[in-house]
């Protein structure tokens, strides 16, 4: 084939859905780092890196599998998690969690 | 025409849906590496038509290898996208400044992939 054109949705579509299977428990890992430092009282300085990192791989990947909402939450934990103090109250960073995490188990709806 | 891109990235789940997209809906021939390290091996050995390289990578990343790969006579004319999660416009400008073809942000629409690399890189 010579042109790149996305003349394929339906099979691209079924390769993503067994994309998406196989690396939820990768995107689950990454989540759980999240809530986990959402509930950290206080947030160690390992811990903020090791969720500012969950956070900007999940930024980078959700959106491939359309949940750009996911995408845009996870990049808003990002940029929060990147300061110094976090830019964000535990409060805020549970609830994108919590957001995320139903996104991710209902990824259709 | 069929092309011949190297995909460096060390996220599996990005890499892969990268060589999925580009393969199934350009028919392109998609060859893989999972460092910069390795990147540089395989784009000396393949010489690819062009080269998506991740910014932030353990070891060695995107913007050291791709200088690297400018040093090295055998690569040094393979065009190379970087591929970011960094959407921030200083990060942006900082990485166009080093001198590559195009910054692609993450997540990329897996549907667009390719034509939004041919279209960089005037394939059409």
């Amino acid at each position: 084939m010579t042109s790149a054109a996305p003349t394929q949705p339906q099979p691209m579509a079924a390769a993503l859905a067994r994309m998406w299977a196989k690396f939820l428990p990768e995107i689950d890992a990454r989540l759980k780092i999240l809530e986990e430092s959402a509930g950290a009282n206080p947030l160690s300085a390992e811990q903020q890196t090791a969720a500012h990192s969950a956070a900007h791989k999940l930024a980078g990947s959700l959106g491939m599998f359309g949940l750009h909402r996911g995408t845009e939450l996870a990049r808003q934990t990002e940029l929060a998690l990147a300061e110094t103090p976090v830019a964000a109250t535990q409060a805020d960073l549970a609830d994108w969690a919590a957001e995320l995490r139903a996104l991710i188990q209902a990824p259709n709806q | 025409m069929s092309r011949r891109i190297l995909i460096i990235d060390d996220e599996d789940d990005i890499r892969q849906v990268a060589a999925l997209s580009l393969e199934t809906v350009a028919g392109w021939d998609v060859i893989v590496a999972n460092c910069g390290a390795q990147g540089l091996e395989r784009a000396a050995e393949h010489l690819p038509d062009a080269i998506l390289l991740d910014v932030m990578m353990p070891g060695m990343d995107g913007p050291t290898t791709f200088r690297e790969l400018r040093k090295n006579p055998v690569t040094a004319k393979i065009p190379v996208m970087l591929l970011t999660a960094k959407v921030q416009g200083p990060d942006q400008r900082r990485f166009a400044d080093l001198g590559v073809e195009a910054v692609l942000l993450k997540p990329f629409d897996p549907l667009t992939l390719a034509s939004q690399m041919e279209k960089v890189l005037g394939w059409t």
